[in-house]
């Protein structure tokens, strides 16, 4: 702790802190736009002046480190002076269009010019104009506004890990742009939104709509991933208008990825459903929702629970839903008497859901220094979890991938290691015989005639070495047929180097649905058999089975049973919904149902409604409590979402109780299964119903992304050329897939899974 | 006793109708001041606040860019606007509503306008409204009565210039 004097007032630090740092934490506003928290310094404004004593020239705040005994003054004379002259200076070529600006209101310049601005300038010689550039769907520039400060610059160097923005030029000439022809594509891109402090760089789809200080914001949390990022949904008569990052340094720091950002527009999309509306003799009828709930009831009483056949019944919801949704549906069909439910759609195998715990906090991903992602297009699935991988890279963590294919990683792995989905257990089962015996455990009697290769070799080396060790797994592994011995062996390989584990391979707000207990007890089906099952009735939560099932024709076909009765509840208006549902009961989306969400480390985030949903539309877990009510259920009287929410986070679900790692049977059979694999994904963009209403993020090249890529021997197996499409998706040849692989990564349907 | 006689004589002399009638018969030559109104008008200040009026530039753009100062200024809350990126890229207002019966025509609005869009004009005889959604004057009847008044606009407001 050092002692140093502000303005005549002592104030303690930190050795090695900065200036800026210190006058941040006692309240002494110093003026600045370069320097930014979460980057690095540049001091290339020179706005944040301060007068140090026994210094002849004022001396920038963002970059002198304090040292013991120092005396600062942030508003005498001489640092006023010095501030007004940069201020001057950095108004020269800043065009006078606050008016039409829609930084004006929220403007760091703006704010600062007010304080040290001169009414009037001197300069009369012309001002600077900066050509603009598009860049694509998300951000709008106005480069004559912008004032060198270079944050995203550093931004993407630094953040995105993409360096897309760059500074050309010299002096006058000197231009902030985007290198590339295709301008921003990073999934983080929005950022540079909130960081720019003028209005050179602002929100594409919100241009012109609105004034700050027009907007109301309330405090939200996303449920596109597994962090829980934390942001402001800014609301105006009673819409959403724009959402931007809220800080929490523990969870998303002050990033957001775009989907969290801009996913909003979905919400006024025309397809929403307005009115409940019930199925009469084939003909859909609007009704209130008195009468279609009614009929609802009778539904149920007529199809499974007059007849004692509540067996079967079941309920399927999205992974989006919210943690009381999730509570309140299952508590539902545990009370009528059955344990139907389920929530993970896209999966082919569900006893061999991977059952591991994530065991490591976001904040420690910074600190490790060795991480081992299996089976994951991180960057894409989990922008901010692979942003804090990407930082202990960054401070010398050394990170191994094994996918499937060559994946854009915003860091260096040390090895891309691309293999084949078939082969991927006999090399896990390799590190894990190097483990055993190079920790002297007794090597299971499967592993005795393995031969670990050199990649296998070195992986278990690497995890031995390190102290703080991260294995991630992702969603692909879940397409892999051998995914239960996969998840057997990272356990042990966990279990004996010591090793965390995180795992990402049901995202959104899965582990709410967890919590809840919305997953099928002992003698319940799971979402694959009930679709085989020939089920009577059904209660469906924001589902769209031509995306969101891992066979959509299969639950197509299921659903469209003529004598099964369904209740869906939706979001958006659907055709495939209207084909085969009875009743559809219009529900809220993000942002207008109040709820929580678990994030990967298990927290639970609730937060309030922003907006009220549109027409007639109502929140699911009012629609749940109702029905209870009709249902004559026991337990149902909530008055408010918060006691759900209490209610969901005592009750432990005995299936999440902790996973006794030793217990984990490992009978491993690894003979290789011949043939092709599909490793099928939504693209990041169509991970939910609302990110695929959200047109600003579809025109982006991450939303676009629609590709069956193989390689050519592949290619040559299945008869299929470059111009051809595999399963209703373009085939694209790449040799960075991995032999016997064809990775699908589809925004679109796709009907036909081939399996 | 005497109070009394006095007021007789005043009563039967007719005193004050005599003085009231001088006033009428010396009114009758002097200069006549009465306004026959609308016809005749009394001068009015150029810095006079009547009704508002948006203008546009003399090539026919509109003024106005959607800023939305004179709605954040107005201390009756009567302006009202929508905007958005008209398709040639520029900022415009989709509606632009002031509540006539809300303002109190203190003129912080002209005053806020960084294009002199809106302005508050010296027209205050209106007979325009005959119901409450009547006092909401919108964006093209703005515009109607800046085009028709640009020459009058103009001129007061130049005139007030000077003294700005
Ligand atoms: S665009 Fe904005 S953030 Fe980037 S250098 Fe210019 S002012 Fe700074
Ligand atoms: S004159 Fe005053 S009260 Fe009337 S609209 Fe303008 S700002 Fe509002
Ligand atoms: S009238 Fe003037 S102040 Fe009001 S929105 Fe238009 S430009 Fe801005
Ligand atoms: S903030 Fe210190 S130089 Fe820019």
């Amino acid at each position: 702790m050092l002692e140093i004097e502000i303005d005549g007032a002592k104030v303690s630090a930190d050795p090695g802190e900065m200036l800026i740092a210190v006058t941040d934490r006692a309240g002494i506003r110093v003026p600045r736009f370069c320097y930014h928290k979460h980057l690095s310094i540049a001091a290339n404004c020179r706005m944040c002046l301060v007068d140090i004593e026994g210094s002849p020239k004022p001396k920038p705040a963002c970059s002198t480190p304090i040292a013991e005994g120092m005396k600062i003054w942030t508003h005498n004379d001489k640092t006023k002076i010095s501030q007004k002259a940069v201020m001057e200076f950095l108004l020269i070529n800043h065009p006078l269009d606050c008016p039409i600006c829609d930084q004006g209101g929220e403007c760091e310049l703006q704010d600062v010019a007010m304080d040290y601005g001169a009414d009037i300038s001197r300069f009369t010689e012309g001002k600077r104009i900066v050509e603009d550039k598009d860049i694509g769907a998300l951000i709008q520039t106005d480069m004559t506004r912008c004032i060198h400060c270079t944050r995203c610059v550093r931004f993407g160097d630094e953040i995105a890990g993409v360096m897309e923005m760059g500074a050309t030029g010299r002096g006058e000439n000197l231009k902030i742009e985007p290198f590339l022809a295709y301008g921003i594509d990073s999934e983080l891109s929005g950022n540079m939104i909130d960081i720019c402090p003028v209005g050179a760089l602002t929100s594409k789809p919100f241009r012109y709509e609105l004034r700050s200080w027009q907007m109301q914001s309330v405090a939200g949390v996303s449920r596109h991933d597994l962090v829980g990022s934390n942001l402001l949904s800014q609301t105006y008569k009673g819409k959403v208008k724009r959402i931007v990052a809220r800080e929490n340094s523990d969870i998303n720091e002050t990033w957001i990825a775009d989907r969290e950002r801009f996913s909003y527009q979905g919400l006024s999309h025309e397809n929403r459903l307005l009115m409940p509306q019930i199925k009469i003799e084939g003909k859909w009828q609007e009704v209130t929702w008195n009468v279609a709930l009614d009929f609802a009831l009778k539904g149920l009483n007529n199809a499974v629970l007059n007849n004692k056949q509540t067996d079967r019944l079941g309920a399927l919801a999205t992974n989006t839903a919210t943690l009381e949704e999730f509570y309140l549906l299952q508590k539902i069909l545990r009370g009528v008497g059955t344990q139907n439910i389920d929530y993970r759609l896209n999966i082919k195998d569900l006893d061999a859901t991977i059952n591991l715990p994530s065991n490591i906090k976001l904040t420690d991903l910074e600190t490790l220094d060795y991480g081992l992602i299996i089976g994951a297009n991180l960057r894409l699935e989990q922008p901010l979890i692979n942003h804090r991988l990407r930082k202990a890279v960054l401070s010398g963590a050394m990170v191994d991938v094994v996918n499937v294919a060559e994946f854009d990683f915003n860091y260096q792995p040390n090895n891309h290691n691309i293999i084949a989905p078939n082969q991927i257990a006999l090399l896990l089962a390799g590190v894990l015989k190097v483990v055993l015996e190079s920790t002297q455990a007794e090597v299971l009697p499967d592993l005795q005639n393995l031969n670990p290769n050199a990649t296998a070799k070195q992986l278990a080396a690497r995890l031995l070495r390190a102290d703080n060790a991260v294995i991630v797994l992702g969603e692909h592994l879940l397409n892999i047929p051998q995914v239960a011995i996969i998840a057997a062996l990272i356990t042990q390989i966990a279990q004996h180097t010591d090793s965390k584990t995180l795992n990402t391979s049901l995202s959104a707000n899965s582990k709410a649905a967890d919590l809840a207990g919305f997953t099928p007890g002992r003698d319940g089906l799971d979402a694959n058999t009930m679709l085989t099952a020939q089920l009577k009735a059904y209660i469906l939560l924001d589902i769209y089975p031509q995306y969101d099932f891992y066979n959509s024709p299969k639950a197509i076909e299921a659903f469209n049973n003529a004598d099964t009765f369904i209740i869906a509840l939706n979001s958006f208006k659907d055709e495939v919904v209207l084909e085969y549902a009875d009743i559809l009961l219009p529900i809220a989306n993000f942002y207008e149902s109040p709820g929580s969400h678990v994030n990967i480390e298990g927290l639970v985030q609730s937060f309030p409604a922003a907006v009220s949903a549109p027409g007639e539309a109502k929140p699911a877990w009012k629609v749940f409590k109702v029905l209870a009510d009709l249902l004559q259920l026991p337990g149902f009287d909530y008055t408010a979402n918060q006691q759900i929410t209490s209610e969901a986070t005592m009750h432990q679900n005995p299936k999440l109780s902790k996973v006794d790692v030793s217990k984990v049977d490992v009978s491993i059979d690894l003979t290789m299964k011949k043939g092709i694999d599909i490793i099928w994904q939504k693209s990041p963009y169509a991970i939910d119903v609302l990110l695929r209403h959200s047109p600003a993020l579809q025109m982006t090249k991450i939303g676009q992304i629609n590709t069956a890529s193989m390689n050519a021997a592949t290619a040559k197996k299945l008869k299929l050329t470059q111009t051809d499409d595999y399963l209703g998706v373009p085939v694209v040849l790449s040799e960075t897939v991995a032999d016997d692989c064809v990775f699908i990564n589809a925004n679109r349907q796709t009907w036909d899974r081939g399996q | 006793m005497g109070k009394k006689f006095k007021k007789l004589i005043k009563n039967f002399s007719l005193s004050e109708l005599r003085a009231g009638l001088g006033i009428t018969a010396k009114e009758l030559v002097n200069k006549k001041i009465t306004v026959q109104f609308p016809e005749e008008r009394t001068p009015i200040s150029p810095r006079f606040r009547g009704l508002h009026a948006l203008r546009r530039y003399p090539n026919g753009e509109e003024r106005c860019i959607a800023c939305k100062l004179c709605e954040a200024v107005c201390p009756a809350n009567a302006i009202t606007i929508e905007s958005e990126m008209r398709e040639d890229g520029t900022r415009r207002t989709t509606q632009y509503d002031i509540d006539l019966f809300k303002c109190i025509f203190c003129g912080f609005c002209e005053e806020s306008c960084p294009v002199d869009a809106i302005v508050e004009t010296q027209i205050f005889d209106y007979a325009f409204i005959d119901s409450r959604e009547g006092s909401i004057i919108n964006k093209a009847r703005l515009l109607e009565v800046g085009d028709k008044n640009e020459d009058m606009i103009n001129k007061t407001k130049l005139e007030d210039a000077k003294y700005k």
